[in-house]
């Protein structure tokens, strides 16, 4: 670690060092190569400007980690809102369909057979699990990134979204039972039409 | 009795509650009941957990994929510094 002084230096340092692990952390999140790429500059750009208030208490590495995972939240958050409310009440009635008046299953979970084992299964599933999460409402979709892929607890989550906790239950419940319909139907069932 | 009996749509409710904090006991005895004889609710149970699962390893273990900044992203981040740091001198 150099001096706070020659820092200019330092944030051109971290790019070489650090930029690859940076957008690959970035990637696996947001899908997409520009926005990834874009989280990295940011990550870079804000650690240069705060590097004097850098504690020295962590590494360099895990500070920069540190900025970029907020950043990710950020730009979960900050996902442009859904065009029109017709979306909003597709899932809706969605979630309507998928109980009867007496609340039991109408859409029941079908078995979805032995959990892939090998890695190639494992990363076509994740793909089909991520195209989910983008097709659903963004507030859904960013609070439940929020939760299931950085384990952030829904204290942060409510927070960051400034909702109140019974509602963020609701919400992340929502994305759950969509998710999970869309993958079924996108993946299992393909895969049992298949066989 | 029957507070702690509960609907599956109660309970699909429940089960996703239950990953994001620690239930009631009553909540937690009525989950557990409606379980023991409900196989669809078993099942549902069993899948978003599979999905926590597989998204809490992608999220954890990202060094596994093999992509890098290309380079072109490269030199227009590190163009991108140059110029922030021009601009603070």
């Amino acid at each position: 670690m150099g001096t706070r002084d020659n820092n200019e230096h330092e944030a051109v340092q971290w790019l070489d060092l650090y930029g690859d692990a940076l957008y690959r952390f970035a990637l696996v999140r947001v899908r997409h190569s520009f926005a990834a790429e874009d989280l990295v500059q940011e990550t870079l750009l804000a650690g240069y400007c705060s590097y004097k208030n850098f504690s020295g208490k962590s590494s360099v590495k895990t500070w920069l980690f540190g900025i970029l995972k907020h950043k990710v939240m950020d730009y979960y958050r900050k996902l442009p809102p859904e065009q029109g409310d017709e979306n909003l009440d597709e899932f809706a009635a969605t979630l309507e369909t998928m109980f009867d008046a007496r609340e039991k299953w109408k859409i029941q979970p079908g078995s979805w057979g032995n959990d892939p084992q090998n890695a190639y299964q494992q990363k076509e599933l994740l793909a089909v699990i991520f195209a989910c999460m983008d097709e659903l409402p963004h507030r859904l979709s960013g609070m439940y990134r929020m939760r299931e892929l950085e384990g952030a607890t829904t204290g942060e989550i409510c927070d960051r979204y400034q909702t109140k906790k019974s509602n963020c239950w609701v919400i992340l419940h929502r994305a759950r039972m969509l998710l999970r319909r869309c993958l079924e139907i996108n993946w299992f069932d393909q895969a049992a039409k298949g066989k | 009795m029957r507070h702690w009996i509960f609907s599956c749509k109660q309970i699909s409710r429940l089960l996703s509650e239950s990953m994001d904090r620690r239930l009631p006991l009553y909540k937690r005895m009525g989950i557990r009941f409606h379980l023991m004889m409900c196989v669809l609710c078993r099942r549902y149970r069993k899948q978003l957990l599979f999905i926590r699962s597989l998204l809490r390893q992608e999220g954890k273990a990202p060094e596994f994929s093999c992509h890098s900044l290309s380079e072109d992203a490269r030199k227009r981040i590190l163009d991108n510094l140059k110029k922030q740091q021009g601009e603070k001198k």
